[in-house]
């Protein structure tokens, strides 16, 4: 069943990839011990030249040969030379540009490529280095091989964007797990105190139930198991939803158990499912949050599960606050009910029917 | 008699007056749309020739970039919805090697104009608010902006899905009805007339969901020169004209972008797919590619540059 259930998230998942199309340029970025850098560039010949003629403004040529091809790269090195930047700590290294190889198969079906090679000087004290190549249209791959017998590591670029920044030395450490995890604990806790404020009502939704700790642990906890599991499976893609649905839902979500707070003071045998399928929005909720934060590729399983505790610490710190604020100290008063859980209850479902309308409005 | 050659004199009259409007806008349209890099770029079809002989195998490159200059873009299956040529009164697929430029080859049936149609399954992308906006005016979208900022968003990064539709005119030994009518694509540009034989005046349509599509920006580019940039916006009937100033090699283009509501098919993703996915914008991207012969009366009328 579960993996019927699996497929079925497959099936439903986006097929596609967050990028422009993928191009047939690659650039391998390596740093040498004698302090210097080479670049071999391996790309189109003549979309090459012709995005350096049309800067240039001269003619733009078309099925050049092999030697018309490298006299005019020839002629345009200087303009090339310009589109490469190899910055070490911000400051760009001077660039020399040849052509390595070219290769013009006489049969029509294979691919024409240049490989141009770029180098420079490398400062002896840097710490770290960043590649930008604005010659390309499309997406391309950059390996980086801190030596030559570095392992290489890879990134996707868009068109003219700049690398993120590489170590050029062992003194430039990559950030350690404890750190991302810390890091990652209080991005999740601040996702919801205090800039979640939906998330925050429907918690305060929960907990206005009743002053009962078994309801309040079960609901709690039908929400925590679901949340957790979309924001997992949005987070690996298996699962994508229009945010023009999640986002209204969340808020009627709001909306709901606080209207169920008026009707009943008593844990329904279907509020538990009931807030595991909204838990399951709000995970949907959170992954959103969470893509904007771009994961660290190296920690991305730690990343993900120290910010779902953060929001589970969040959400015990709400619960927290509203009780030793009022429950605390008069949970047993008569007036509890009639004067603070109905009109409270009464002000967060307005507020959720207020946030659903304007959602489905703005969606 | 008589009559009809006041019928064509005036046509002429009328078709003049019409090039040199459109010129006019052609000329503005150029200082309107600089060039910059937006993040969002055309995507078009570059066969190794536009003139292939009876017989001769073209292999057909898809490019992606701007001012007519482009990249190429290796064949993906995963990203191909169509890859066709229609050619003799029927389609057949393009076929060709994953990962390779060019991404296909066919051969060639020369006797009449051919329609290449590649048209790509939906891609989700963002992008930061600052360079959708750039893009958006850059492709006359300016009404997206205006929706963005009445929901509140724009400040919010552009989700959006965007789809490929894509076409290309071989000349052949006559002109064919083929070069006038739909693929069937959801954004396309179908011209009134077959451009490969030579036009003082093209004139087209552009069409989503085979309707016709008013308001729309559609620019036209010559391969040879990236200053020359006409442009305009397809009248109520989705009908553009431009008078092209020389021969050779041209793209014209046109962007449109639509709402990517739940349960509304917009862009061939599907219901399903609509539902699942969230992107909150599709963005459909129509493009058509020939080669306007030397001899076309086109070659002495003087453009802008």
């Amino acid at each position: 069943m579960k993996r019927i259930l699996l497929i079925g998230l497959l099936l439903l998942a986006s097929p596609a990839a967050d990028a422009h199309e993928i191009g047939t340029t690659q650039v391998r970025l390596t740093l040498h011990g004698d302090h210097t850098w080479s670049a071999a560039i391996t790309t189109a010949p003549q979309a090459l030249v012709n995005k350096l003629e049309v800067e240039a403004r001269l003619p733009r040529s078309s099925d050049l040969g092999d030697a018309a091809l490298r006299a005019r790269l020839g002629e345009l090195s200087t303009v090339l030379a310009r589109h490469v930047e190899v910055a070490f700590d911000g400051s760009p290294s001077p660039v020399s540009i040849a052509i390595a190889r070219l290769e013009l198969p006489s049969d029509v079906t294979l691919p024409a490529f240049v490989v141009l090679l770029a180098n420079g000087p490398m400062p002896p004290e840097a710490h770290a280095v960043t590649w930008r190549y604005d010659l390309a249209y499309a997406t391309y791959s950059l390996e980086f091989a801190a030596g030559e017998t570095g392992s290489p590591s890879s990134v996707w670029l868009e068109g003219d964007e700049a690398s993120p920044a590489f170590p050029v030395s062992g003194d430039i450490k990559p950030p350690t797990r404890v750190a991302i995890i810390g890091q990652y604990l209080s991005l999740g806790f601040l996702h919801i105190v205090p800039h979640g404020l939906d998330h925050i009502l429907f918690v305060l939704g929960l907990f206005l139930l009743t002053t009962k700790l078994r309801p309040i642990l079960v609901q709690v906890t039908s929400f925590t198991i679901a949340h957790s599991v979309t924001l997992g499976l949005t987070m690996y893609g298996i699962v994508a939803v229009s945010a023009s649905i999640v986002e209204p839902l969340i808020a009627l979500s709001v909306a709901y158990v606080a209207i169920e707070n008026i009707t009943t003071s008593r844990l329904t045998p279907w509020r538990p499912a009931v807030v595991f399928a909204f838990g399951l929005l709000h995970g949907m909720g959170f992954a959103d949050a969470l893509k904007e934060l771009h994961l660290p590729r190296e920690a991305f399983v730690p990343a993900l599960i120290s910010f779902n505790l953060g929001i589970e610490l969040a959400q015990l710190a709400v619960i927290a606050a509203a009780f030793l604020a009022v429950a605390a100290w008069h949970r047993e008063k008569s007036w509890y009910r009639p004067r603070f859980v109905v009109p409270g209850s009464a002000a967060i479902a307005a507020t959720g029917l207020f946030w659903t309308a304007q959602r489905i409005a703005g969606f | 008699m008589a009559g009809v050659r006041l019928a064509t004199l005036m046509h002429r009259a009328a078709a003049t007056l019409a090039a040199a409007a459109l010129l006019a806008a052609g000329v503005v349209g150029a200082g309107i749309l600089a060039t910059g890099d937006a993040q969002a770029h055309d995507f078009w079809i570059e066969p190794s020739t536009f003139r292939p002989l009876p017989g001769a195998t073209v292999t057909v490159g898809l490019r992606a970039g701007q001012n007519f200059v482009g990249d190429p873009v290796p064949r993906s299956a995963r990203a191909i919805g169509q890859f066709v040529v229609r050619q003799g009164g029927g389609d057949e697929a393009i076929v060709g090697s994953e990962n390779i430029d060019p991404a296909g080859f066919f051969r060639a049936d020369g006797q009449s104009t051919a329609v290449i149609a590649y048209r790509s399954l939906p891609t989700y992308i963002e992008l930061p608010a600052d360079k959708l906006e750039e893009y958006l005016r850059l492709e006359g979208l300016e009404r997206i902006i205006e929706l963005r900022s009445a929901r509140g968003a724009s400040a919010k990064p552009g989700r959006e899905r965007f789809s490929r539709y894509a076409k290309a005119l071989l000349t052949g030994e006559r002109t064919s009805a083929a070069a006038i009518q739909p693929i069937g694509f959801t954004y396309e540009i179908v011209p009134d007339e077959d451009p490969t034989v030579g036009l003082s005046l093209f004139r087209g349509h552009v069409l989503h969901g085979g309707k016709p599509l008013a308001g729309a920006l559609v620019v036209a580019m010559p391969h040879s020169d990236p200053s020359v940039r006409l442009a305009m916006r397809s009248d109520a009937n989705g009908a553009f004209a431009f008078t092209l100033p020389q021969s050779g090699v041209w793209l014209i283009k046109s962007v449109h972008m639509v709402a990517a509501a739940p349960f509304s098919d917009v862009d061939g993703i599907g219901l399903w797919g609509s539902l699942f996915s969230i992107a909150d914008w599709a963005s459909l991207w129509a493009s058509l590619t020939f080669e306007s012969p030397e001899n076309s009366p086109s070659t002495n009328a003087k453009g802008p540059r």
